[in-house]
């Protein structure tokens, strides 16, 4: 199994009387499958909130969803469960899969009680899933349905640090309205994972199908994107590094002597991972006869599950521009769509921090250009909600905690029809 | 340094985009002012410094013959015959009494004002302007912009405002509206303008809102309408 690798600039010429030019790399990163390689097994724990509030049909739903889950995974599959409320307990062993049903008679065991202890879930999940990290894509599934109101974010958030470093992914799902959307954004973020909306109980199913595909696509694990920038071209002073599809997510970067790695976490086989990059080019580098000129030295560094291996490094891909005299503007259509869902991303978040500081009518403002920018990008209902959100701040109402929560939704991903489902 | 408009980042030069927000970002340039040398913002009204009016080109024409007046001064004392013959109407009735070299001063600063209203006899008094032409994509044929014009209007004939170029005969012209846009020449620049079109602008296939102004640069792609099917590309010959 290999990477694909795909580099495209916003725009490859750049305007010889100008000293300098702005431009946005969009790096799309895949796993390629071969046919005589299967992807490696699942090792999943699920994170289960069973809480006083879950009690009656949403836990009934989530159990039935999880119970779903496990009849559509493989028996090489390894299975976990923690639940927690105020506390956490190890529900299902990790173990492999050959036993299903005893394993899904544990599942319905599960009564609602307590309150909730997001961190001490996660903490008891890292130990189950480090128990077969062995050669499989170690995943974690977080479902809850309120506040952290037992536990400490922070420590969650250094919990899902220590996640990225063993290499396993969490994904975070949301169950119900009063769920904190800050804290299940940053776990899924901090290793690449997927935040998840179940507004209702009967989208737990949905959802839950939704999310294994997705795991089950994994084919190559800790993936970093390592950059060699020439001395010409410079990042951008303010988060330069961005990934776009298939969530928004804001990427840190760590200097490797001359090289900049950023974690990228697994690679998915049928979706692509894109990355902007925000760069300014200078112009004044030694050009070659082809008036081309160097902008960066792509490379992907990965982990093989299947093969054990790990610092595979793909073979590098090198990015030019060309200076041109007569320049005219010939923007990449799809490199210009992914920077439309970068910004669509960040104006709702300017948005979220202007209501915080109580300044509405600038929150409002940002909330219709985020909805115009949607609109650019032909993302409709995206447009819709962002426009409805500005609509009723600017009347003076406020916005209810379903309606922040499809905000965060709408502005990190783009809702895609419901496709072969 | 360039705020961006939208979330007020300030971003370094030569940015396009908004670090933060990718909103596209104005492009600003900086001229001096004429008066008093201070830098303004090439679509300034005033100078901020001084308070010179900077939509008022006439003004620095006045500057020009001034200096020139100046220049042949001495001569028609020491050699009055060939001069003569070279200066244009306004210097006739100073050659009949050069003797008085008090008058001679005061006549060209009064007769200033007249060669500047008649800036056609002497062609150094006029500024030299940037003709811009539009080439229209789909047919190869190219459109000068009328270059006596501020303000050249872009639409299709109507009664409200009548086009300075008509783009009525080319084919798909029935996207475009009858009062479609306005490129304005301001300060050293060309700008242009949506004048709230039903099927809007394009400018380099971004769309530009209406009241929205966008500086033209050799290059730029002007599409009318949407689906590109009404294009021109911009361009500036000095």
């Amino acid at each position: 199994m290999s990477v694909n690798l795909n580099c495209s600039l916003s725009d490859r010429n750049l305007d010889i009387s100008q000293p300098s030019s702005q431009r946005q790399l969009a790096i799309r990163v895949s796993a390629s499958t071969n046919a005589d390689s299967s992807g490696a097994p699942l090792n999943l724990c699920l994170v289960l909130d069973h809480s006083g509030s879950m009690g009656g049909k949403p836990l009934d739903t989530v159990k039935k969803a999880a119970r779903e889950l496990v009849d559509q995974m493989y028996y090489t599959d390894r299975i976990s469960v923690v639940g927690f409320d105020h506390k956490a307990s190890v529900v299902v062993e990790s173990q492999t899969l050959d036993r299903p049903e005893s394993v899904k008679d544990k599942i319905q065991s599960l009564r609602a009680t307590g309150g909730t202890c997001i961190d001490d879930g996660i903490k008891l999940a890292l130990q189950e899933i480090s128990k077969g990290k062995e050669g499989a894509v170690s995943q974690g599934f977080v479902l809850t349905d309120g506040e952290n109101e037992h536990g400490d974010n922070a420590r969650c958030l250094q919990f899902a640090q220590l996640a990225v470093e063993y290499n396993m992914t969490l994904h975070t799902l949301g169950f119900g309205d009063h769920w904190n959307q800050d804290i299940l954004e940053k776990i899924a973020d901090a290793g690449g994972g997927t935040m998840t909306y179940i507004q209702s109980p009967e989208q737990a199913g949905e959802e839950f199908r939704n999310l294994l595909r997705r795991v089950q696509s994994v084919g190559l694990t800790n993936a970093y994107l390592l950059l060699e920038l020439p001395a010409n071209v410079r990042l951008a002073e303010l988060k330069p590094v961005a990934q776009v599809a298939p969530d928004a997510i804001e990427l840190t970067m760590q200097n490797e002597g001359n090289l900049i790695a950023i974690r990228l976490g697994d690679l998915m086989t049928d979706i692509d991972r894109v990355i902007i990059v925000n760069l300014y080019i200078n112009h004044a580098a030694v050009v070659n006869q082809s008036g081309s000129i160097p902008v960066v030295t792509a490379q992907v560094r990965f982990d093989n599950p299947v093969m054990a291996k790990s610092g595979i490094l793909s073979t590098p891909v090198v990015v030019e521009a060309n200076l041109v005299q007569n320049f005219q503007a010939q923007v990449d259509p799809q490199v210009q769509n992914h920077i439309l869902a970068l910004a669509k991303y960040r104006q709702t978040q300017l948005a979220e921090n202007k209501l915080k500081q109580g300044d509405r009518i600038g929150a409002a403002t940002m909330l219709q250009s985020a909805a115009k920018t949607a609109l650019q990008m032909g993302d409709e209902k995206a447009a819709t909600v962002l426009q409805t959100n500005a609509t009723r701040l600017q009347s003076g109402t406020e916005l209810s905690e379903a309606d922040r929560k499809q905000t965060r939704i709408v502005s990190k991903t783009v809702l895609q029809a419901p496709s072969n489902s | 340094m360039i705020t961006c408009p939208s979330c007020s980042h300030q971003n370094p030069d030569g940015a396009t985009h908004c670090e933060a927000c990718y909103t596209p970002l104005p492009v600003i340039t900086m001229i001096d002012c004429p008066s008093c040398g201070a830098s303004v913002q090439s679509d300034a009204s005033f100078c901020g410094h001084c308070g010179f009016d900077l939509t008022a080109k006439t003004t620095a024409a006045i500057i020009q013959p001034q200096q020139e007046v100046s220049e042949p001064l001495p001569s028609p004392i020491q050699v009055p015959e060939p001069v003569s013959a070279a200066e244009p109407d306004p210097f006739q009735p100073v050659e009949i009494t050069p003797d008085d070299l008090t008058e001679i001063i005061t006549i060209p600063v009064s007769t200033a004002p007249t060669a500047a209203a008649s800036p056609s006899s002497n062609p150094k008094t006029q500024l030299q302007r940037i003709t811009a032409s539009l080439l229209h994509v789909q047919t190869n044929v190219t459109l000068e912009l009328p270059n006596n014009l501020q303000v050249t209007h872009l639409g299709k004939p109507n009664n409200l405002i009548p086009p300075d170029i008509d783009v009525s005969g080319f084919p798909d012209s029935d996207i475009v509206s009858r009062v479609h846009a306005d490129i304005r020449f301001e300060g050293d620049a060309f700008y242009f303008e949506d004048t709230g079109s039903s099927n809007g602008t394009y400018i380099n296939n971004v769309p530009l809102p209406a009241g929205n102004r966008h500086r033209l640069r050799p290059g730029d792609r002007i599409s009318l309408g949407k689906g590109d099917k009404v294009s021109f590309i911009f361009q500036m010959t000095e």
